[in-house]
């Protein structure tokens, strides 16, 4: 067995013990990536020397004694939005193609402070909008599972890196999805916190009333590691809430007598593929037999959730993103004529469609006239969601849904079909509209071998119970099974 | 509905070719035909008068960043200022 196949927080277990060091773990990563790189596509930039460097600190560190945290040289991808100080942060875009950040996101500065190994900076959508990787302007990344089919997105690049052993761990962020349902496509462990739990501080902006970066592994043990890593107050997030967060990692026992687990009609309607509503009923039915009860509920409202999801998105991306406009950094235009024409061209040039359709969307139902028929009704929407939600948490611990509805699609098949696209995340954006946790977990294969997600939604700050309700899943299921490539 | 793609787009200091301009109708059109099937709320009682956002107070950090390193990203940078196109004539 190679180093890389091994999951973080044996790899964890194996450097405080001496047998392995930091700096063969992180060649091992890097060969893996020589190896296979070619075919994936998930990075944007790779981090080799600095991250050698860091691994022979930690190397160094350890050899005189030194106590270390459980994340000391465990090399870990970072999404291409959250800022790495000196490292380029393109957001896929070629709006900031050579943007290289003065700082670091407040959750880099976490992992790097516990002597977490840097690789790298993963694919993504451009500015986080899409759901196959495919809107990046650099490159599109393969599902490791099938190099024919998209890794999902937006953090397709962080899923596939995973899933293809190119990272130990991964760093991804959450809008509407981003993270959950890459997951559930190349059949890694994906968790969303809940808002306020992890800092932004230093992810550029999409939604910022839904974004939130959070953690993947090949199993939920190195999800609850990283996530433990990266939760807790921060004073540059007005939105980072003030509270203790208990290990997750240490809490995980599997044991889930008692546990009630919602089961919401609306998420198992005709826009779900019944193979995958299949195999997300076997694995709850798998939890049942370990004793958990299952408990039918409604969610009345899921069905205009991404009618609201893509109003309120759209509506602050298209004021987040009215900073690109070509003059303190970014792309500008050539010899602009004048500062309107500078902006213009600037933005025209410098976003991809995608981009661009949405700030369209989000100025229209902005504008004036509109801004109640559209903005007014989905925010109204947002507090009927919520509402439900907790009524439905009245009665149950968990709610276990599908994450994706269906398995990963061919590269190609939905990009020109916006509405298309945007079903793809139909299972998933109630919860940022709510603002709760939900963890991915791999339940089952398509016959094609592509993987299936389950999501577990939580209450508020409750991850320590969907982790633990996964973890228990995960000793049924059996864990991450590596594809060929 | 038809949105006025141009005028928008104005608005967001986009440009769209003229021959791009049918797409995105048609894809803008599809978007608004989608989110015009939410149904219309009277739960403004839903809306919690006494939850308003907490602000920050604003308050003077130790900024440690010096000026050439904020000025690293700026695409076109005389004398330790930012240029931009005359903006007044």
């Amino acid at each position: 067995m190679k180093l890389y196949e091994y999951k973080a927080y044996e790899q964890s277990e194996m450097l405080k013990k001496g047998e392995i060091s930091a700096r063969e773990l992180t060649e091992s990563y890097f060969e893996r990536i020589d190896e296979v790189e070619s075919k994936v596509d998930a990075y944007i930039t790779l981090n080799r020397e600095n991250a050698l460097l860091s691994a022979d600190d930690v190397d160094k560190k350890r050899a005189s004694g030194e106590a270390l945290d459980k994340l000391a040289g465990i090399p870990i991808g970072i999404k291409d939005n959250i800022s790495t100080d000196g490292i380029k942060t393109t957001c896929a875009s070629k709006m900031l193609e050579n943007y290289e950040p003065v700082f670091n996101a407040t959750v880099v500065n976490k992992l790097k402070s516990k002597g977490a190994v840097i690789t790298g900076k993963l694919n993504m959508d451009e500015f986080a909008m899409g759901s196959s990787t495919e809107n990046s302007y650099f490159k599109k990344t393969k599902n490791p599972f099938d190099l024919d089919c998209v890794p999902g997105g937006s953090s397709g690049g962080s899923a596939a890196a995973v899933a293809a052993c190119e990272a130990s761990l991964a760093l991804g962020s959450d809008t509407g999805g981003s993270i959950r349902q890459p997951a559930s496509l190349c059949g890694v462990v994906g968790l969303k916190p809940t808002y306020g739990s992890v800092s932004r501080y230093g992810l550029v902006a999409f939604a910022s009333s839904l974004d939130q970066i959070g953690p993947f592994g090949r199993c939920v043990k190195d999800v609850a590691l990283l996530q433990d890593a990266i939760a807790g107050h921060d004073k540059m997030d007005a939105t980072s809430v003030k509270m203790d967060h208990a290990s997750t990692f240490d809490s995980l026992t599997g044991d889930v007598s008692g546990l009630r687990i919602g089961i919401p009609k609306e998420y198992f309607g005709s826009g779900v593929n019944d193979d995958v509503k299949a195999s997300v009923m076997q694995s709850v039915e798998e939890l049942v037999k370990k004793g958990a009860v299952i408990k039918e509920i409604s969610l009345p409202s899921t069905d205009y959730a991404l009618s609201a999801y893509y109003i309120i998105a759209c509506a602050e991306a298209s004021s987040n993103l009215a900073r690109f406009d070509g003059v303190k950094y970014g792309y500008r235009c050539d010899k602009p004529k004048s500062l309107i024409d500078m902006y213009e061209r600037t933005r025209s040039e410098g976003f991809g469609r995608e981009v661009k359709r949405r700030i369209i969307l989000g100025t229209f139902v902005l504008s004036s006239g509109y801004y109640d028929a559209y903005y007014k009704k989905a925010k109204l929407l947002q507090l009927r969601i919520k509402d439900e939600f907790n009524r439905a948490f009245e009665g149950v611990d968990v709610i276990a849904t599908p994450t994706s509805p269906f398995e990963a699609f061919k590269i190609g098949e939905k990009v020109g079909d916006p509405l298309s696209m945007y079903s793809a995340d139909i299972c998933t954006v109630t919860v940022n509209i709510a603002g709760l946790p939900a963890v991915s977990v791999p339940c089952g294969y398509s016959k094609n071998g592509l993987p299936y997600g389950m999501q577990l939604i939580g209450r508020h700050f409750d991850e320590k119970t969907i982790l633990n309700a996964a973890y228990a899943h995960e000793m049924c299921f059996g864990v991450f099974k590596a594809p060929k490539l | 509905m038809n949105v006025d793609i141009k005028h928008v787009a104005k608005l967001a200091r986009l440009k769209i070719d003229d021959s791009e301009l049918s797409r995105y109708e048609s894809e803008m059109s599809d978007i608004i035909g989608m989110v015009e099937s939410m149904p219309d709320i009277d739960d403004e009682w839903l809306v919690d008068e006494n939850n308003a956002m907490e602000l920050r107070k604003d308050e003077l950090s130790d900024d440690k960043l010096s000026r050439e390193q904020i000025l690293k990203n700026a695409p076109k940078v005389v004398a330790g200022c930012v240029v931009v196109p005359k903006t007044v004539d």
